[in-house]
């Protein structure tokens, strides 16, 4: 592919703020937990509007919600990166799997990913989730199982129709055994598909888990944007409910909204015919 | 259509199975899984017998899970102790709640997507449509229940001017057209927050197949003919625009809206769905979390059969596919 990364970039606005939030949000992932206070901290300051020392105020259990925010950013962060991994890790091998054995193994797979395909993945994951009450890594394992099949399902189709490209052919006249073609050729060569995969799914995985800790599917003692969200909605009656539950709603807001352009600009780079639309 | 059925087939077993299994998979057993140990510490050996033996669960695996089947197929969800009620019930008292909602968002994002997507479509490039196209991106990114906040702060709370909570106000003993005016009122809130998060895939589709259409021969041949402009925007390109809409947008479109409603009820109280799974989650009452996720499951699997049958009542070309 010959084009410039960097000048899709520098023409893309979109992208471009999308890819300044997402620095911005590793950095204070990063960071930020050495410079704010202990977000587990009980104090009788409890309650706070936004004052000095304590940016955002404090919540019902007097613990500094800025704090509580850069450790729930994190939180996400970590969702995102894992379970994007995870997920984009199973639907990888299941694509190339089964675009590359076919007949009846691509069969009774595809068939399965349909099936999943059905059914939105929070309500599996409601389901296992609500026995559990999971902390956030068995969340992200949970994510992974049941969000891999639309990522499954494209780099499916990709593998069938690089399995007929020449080089791939070749390879196997000079005899190439499978395993080898498959992780030699094939799966570098998906390269910018996995990339849209593992954002697509990185985004679906900070959604998901922010929903369901907002639902209060999660253990509620750890730290994440959705749980900060959840224990701020019985708080509606009180002035201090905005400070404490808008800004973890912008930064989700805004990590979903720059992974989206993100994606977009790579989908865009692989696809020219969606570059004018 | 068969193989899409089959699909469904297979995803309400995986469904049901998911349902059965990991209760019993669970430390502490199927009883304490499902109702908790704090009832079992409650009631009587004998109770527990009766329990037991109502789910079968002395009987091998296999057996249960048939007579689970069957029960299933019965409508009998089990029995909620925290209710005091059969499940079923219970979600037939939360369901219409739920559907009103979900309908009337499904009618008015929809007709909101394809009126401003012909517009946007028709003056491609326009100042009206770069706005529209942007605000549309952005407001799609948003989780649906934060835009369900921020409806619930500016609306409620700042301005005042809608109840932010519940379905109908009680205690009041409002008659006839009153009552009808309060739940309609209710509504506003969490029906607007779900037409603004589902608004913009409706729009971006028709948008883009517009502006395919437009560039077609028989839009310049309409165009030749001298018909006005009101007549090509919206009976020429704008019908078969609409088509896209219901084709493209299908499963996820239905899947989303449900788990959308879910999300926004939670946050207004609204007593449907959403409300009784977080109740059920905040009380473990775990009979009706399952068999809510269950009717859930059914839902989404018939809206997408329905949508199924109706894409080759509007398309016919979706049949040479198959």
């Amino acid at each position: 592919m010959h084009i410039s990364l960097k000048n899709r970039i520098k023409k893309d606005k979109k992208a471009k703020f999308g890819i300044i939030i997402v620095c911005v949000f590793v950095l204070i992932s990063v960071f930020g937990p050495i410079l704010v206070k202990d977000p587990y901290h009980f104090s009788i300051d409890y309650l706070r509007l936004p004052v000095a020392g304590h940016i955002l105020g404090t919540n019902d259990l007097g613990q500094d919600v800025f704090a509580r925010l850069v450790y729930g950013m994190r939180a996400s962060l970590l969702v995102a990166i894992s379970a994007g991994f995870l997920s984009t890790a199973i639907g990888t091998i299941i694509g190339t799997l089964s675009g590359f054995i076919g007949g009846a193994f691509d069969k009774v797979m595809m068939r399965i990913v349909d099936a999943f395909l059905v059914i939105p993945a929070i309500i599996f994951i409601m389901l296992v989730a609500a026995f559990l009450k999971p902390g956030i890594m068995t969340l992200i394992i949970l994510i992974s199982l049941f969000h891999w099949q639309g990522g499954a399902k494209i780099i499916r189709g990709q593998t069938l129709s690089l399995k007929n490209k020449n080089h791939i052919v070749s390879s196997r006249t000079f005899g190439a055994k499978k395993p080898y073609v498959l992780m030699r050729h094939i799966i570098p060569d998906l390269g910018n598909i996995l990339v849209v995969s593992f954002i697509y799914n990185a985004r679906a995985a900070i959604f998901l888990e922010a929903g369901l800790a907002f639902i209060g599917i999660a253990n509620l003692s750890t730290i994440s944007l959705g749980i900060i969200m959840h224990n701020a909605m019985k708080f509606y009656y009180l002035p201090v409910w905005i400070w404490w539950l808008v800004p973890p709603g912008i930064a989700l807001s805004l990590i979903l909204l720059s992974l989206t352009f993100i994606g977009t600009l790579i989908e865009k780079i692989i696809d020219p015919r969606l570059r004018n639309a | 259509m068969k193989k899409n059925i089959l699909n469904y087939l297979i995803a309400f077993f995986i469904i049901i199975s998911l349902n059965f299994f990991v209760p019993r998979l669970m430390p502490g057993g199927p009883i304490e899984a499902i109702y908790g140990s704090e009832v079992l510490l409650n009631i009587s050996p004998e109770t527990k017998e009766a329990i037991i033996s109502s789910f079968g669960l002395d009987k091998p695996l296999f057996g249960q899970y048939f007579q689970y089947l069957v029960s299933i197929l019965k409508g009998d969800f089990g029995y909620s102790f925290y209710q005091n009620s059969p499940v079923l019930k219970v979600i037939l008292n939360h369901l219409p709640w739920t559907l009103g909602l979900m309908g009337s968002a499904l009618f008015f994002s929809t007709s909101f997507g394809i009126l401003l997507g012909m517009e946007s479509g028709w003056k491609r490039g326009s100042k009206i449509d770069k706005f529209l196209l942007n605000f549309m991106i952005f407001s799609a990114s948003f989780p649906s229940f934060f835009i369900a906040i921020l409806f619930l702060i500016l609306f409620g709370i700042i301005l005042g001017l809608l109840p932010i909570q519940g379905a109908r106000s009680i205690y009041s003993n409002l008659g006839g057209m009153g009552s009808i005016v309060d739940i309609i009122k209710h509504a506003l809130l969490p029906m607007a927050s779900l037409i603004f998060v589902f608004t913009p895939s409706t729009y971006i589709i028709t948008r883009n197949s517009m502006i395919s259409n437009l560039a077609e021969p028989y839009i310049l041949l309409a165009k030749a003919k001298g018909l006005k402009e009101t007549k090509i925007k919206y009976y020429h390109a704008g019908k078969n625009s609409i088509i896209p809409v219901m084709t493209q947008t299908g499963i996820r479109f239905a899947t989303r809206l449900i788990t959308g409603a879910l999300f926004i009820e939670i946050v207004f109280s609204y007593p449907g769905m959403g409300s009784l799974i977080y109740n059920s989650i905040q009380l473990r009452d775990y009979p009706v979390l399952q068999g809510s996720l269950l009717v859930i499951t059914i839902l989404v699997l018939v809206v997408n059969i329905i949508l199924d049958f109706f894409y080759k009542k509007v398309d016919p070309r979706i049949n040479y596919a198959y």
